[in-house]
């Protein structure tokens, strides 16, 4: 996995808002036990991941958004590739970090990805239009 | 013309008739009333003389009128006027019997008994008028001087005397909310997709078409607006039109209500793989109403996702300040994280929005970052 390597991650339909995403989906949901799930953008394209997310894995997506490695790497993230489920699936590990840090990461991950925009969106409902 | 009678008392109840005051958009109910009475009293005529039209003037000779409203909390005395030589016109007589039995089947309603042994189906069709502006926690009394057994009007023996009627759509007032795809100004028609992505119907009126035109060609922008009007429902409550428009606004593209709606469908695994509690209704009413009643409409409004745990999490991107409020449904209380993302300032703490203060302290968190501060 190189610095410049995308990690992707879903975007729930709920967790959009006029094109603007939640810093939740940066940030690992209690029984994700501090780590993050992602595809390693070098095994997989975004229409994939994203078919694979809703079609196999069977959950909710309305897209897909992206970080780098190098930008987990800045502030001190690990990505640990986890092929168990599938090839691509991957890790980025909060587990160092308390309460507040994880709030602190996921806001950066998020504004990086944002600025990324989508690398991939489902056909979804136009949303509402944001403010920012 | 002799001297009126007093004809009817409706006693109308509820907050707005408090201090003997009707609104205005009663009016409205009152004068279908007098459409019942007299086409009643015309049926009444027809059963009785086995004639298929009734006299010519007869529903001129007399005319209704309110000439006082009494305390009580708001009894309206409702005079019949004769407009003839004849000390009692017929049609007088014949409204004497219409009364009666609007009031009869107001009374059946209210105690689920038959409601057609009074009035015929044809005639049960005026009470998509009457009695539509009544909103939830008002009734009217047809025979407020009868303790025993009331005739009470209210939205609930309303929908069982229109049930009864021999029409197959009811009418309300309704509030809707949706985006627009497209619209006929030559009809003065347009659709209003709603946030399930069904499309309904929407008669208006020449006031409301810039309004309309302007969320028309930001459709792809998700422009949502609010409908407040007159919704036609089908006997199983099923919204089929809009049939007239009385207020239309573009809503602020982050309006609280419409956001915390969309919430109000999840159901517990919302976020997939067993994740994601759903938020309770009762907290999603509770934070709807802080936001309208303690936020101030001149501070931006936050984008809302909910939480896997069951929560809110409201979010600013203000000034290079990312903000964070995740806000507990059941206990009140809030974690804002604010972070900086040019000097890595941060700053974490915890609200207790249960009460007046905590609204405070986060309107004046909102204002500091606003203004530049941490």
């Amino acid at each position: 996995m190189s610095p410049e390597t995308k990690l992707f991650r879903q975007i729930h339909p709920s967790w959009i808002q006029g094109g603007r995403v939640t810093s939740q989906a940066f940030k690992p949901t209690p029984k994700d036990e501090k780590q993050l799930s992602v595809d390693d953008g070098g095994q997989i394209t975004p229409p994939d991941s994203f078919q694979h997310f809703t079609e196999v894995l069977k959950c909710p997506s309305c897209g897909v958004m992206a970080v780098t490695h190098a930008e987990c790497s800045e502030i001190n993230l690990d990505v640990i590739p986890d092929p168990k489920p599938y090839p691509a699936h991957t890790l980025i590990d909060f587990s160092k970090l308390g309460t507040t840090q994880i709030e602190k990461h996921a806001k950066v991950l998020r504004s990086k990805a944002q600025e990324r925009d989508w690398l991939y969106q489902s056909q979804a409902p136009v949303q509402p239009r944001g403010q920012a | 013309m002799s001297n009126p009678l007093l004809f009817l008392t409706p006693r109308l109840v509820g907050d707005r008739f408090e201090g003997h005051a009707i609104p205005l958009e009663m009016l409205k109910d009152l004068a279908a009333l007098e459409a019942l009475i007299k086409a009643t009293a015309i049926w009444c005529y027809k059963e009785a003389t086995h004639r298929k039209r009734q006299p010519r003037g007869f529903s001129d000779q007399i005319c209704l009128k309110i000439t006082e409203i009494k305390d009580g909390s708001a009894e309206a005395q409702i005079q019949l006027y004769n407009y003839t030589d004849q000390l009692i016109p017929e049609s007088a007589q014949y409204c004497e019997k219409s009364r009666e039995l609007i009031i009869g089947a107001i009374n059946a309603a209210t105690h689920d008994e038959d409601i057609t042994s009074f009035l015929p189906p044809s005639l049960l069709i005026h009470f998509d008028r009457l009695g539509r502006n009544l909103q939830e926690n008002e009734w009217i009394e047809f025979d407020p001087k009868n303790l025993t057994r009331k005739a009470i009007l209210n939205q609930i023996t309303r929908h069982k005397l229109l049930l009864a009627s021999a029409q197959e759509e009811i009418s309300e007032k309704l509030i809707q909310k949706g985006m627009i795809p497209a619209a006929d100004q030559d009809n003065e028609t347009f659709e209003l997709q709603l946030s399930t992505g069904r499309k309904v119907k929407v008669f208006f009126s020449a006031q409301h078409r810039k309004t309309i035109l302007d969320a028309f060609i930001e459709y792809d922008q998700g422009i949502r607006v609010s409908v407040e009007g007159i919704g036609r429902y089908d006997k199983k409550g099923n919204l089929r039109h809009i049939d007239s428009v009385e207020q239309l606004n573009i809503l602020d593209p982050n309006d609280i209500s419409t956001r915390l709606d969309e919430f109000r469908d999840l159901s517990n695994g919302w976020l997939g793989e067993g994740k994601g509690l759903a938020p309770n209704g009762a907290g999603l009413d509770w934070l709807d109403e802080g936001f309208q009643t303690l936020y101030p409409d001149d501070l931006p409004l936050p984008y809302l996702y909910p939480t896997a745990e069951g929560g809110i999490q409201a979010e600013w991107t203000v000034n290079e300040i990312e903000t964070s409020l995740e806000i507990n449904l059941e206990n009140h209380r809030g974690v804002w994280h604010s972070l900086n993302m040019k000097t890595d300032i941060e700053n974490s703490k915890k609200i207790n929005l249960a009460n007046n203060d905590g609204w405070q302290e986060l309107v004046l968190s909102i204002k500091q970052i606003i203004g530049g501060g941490k």
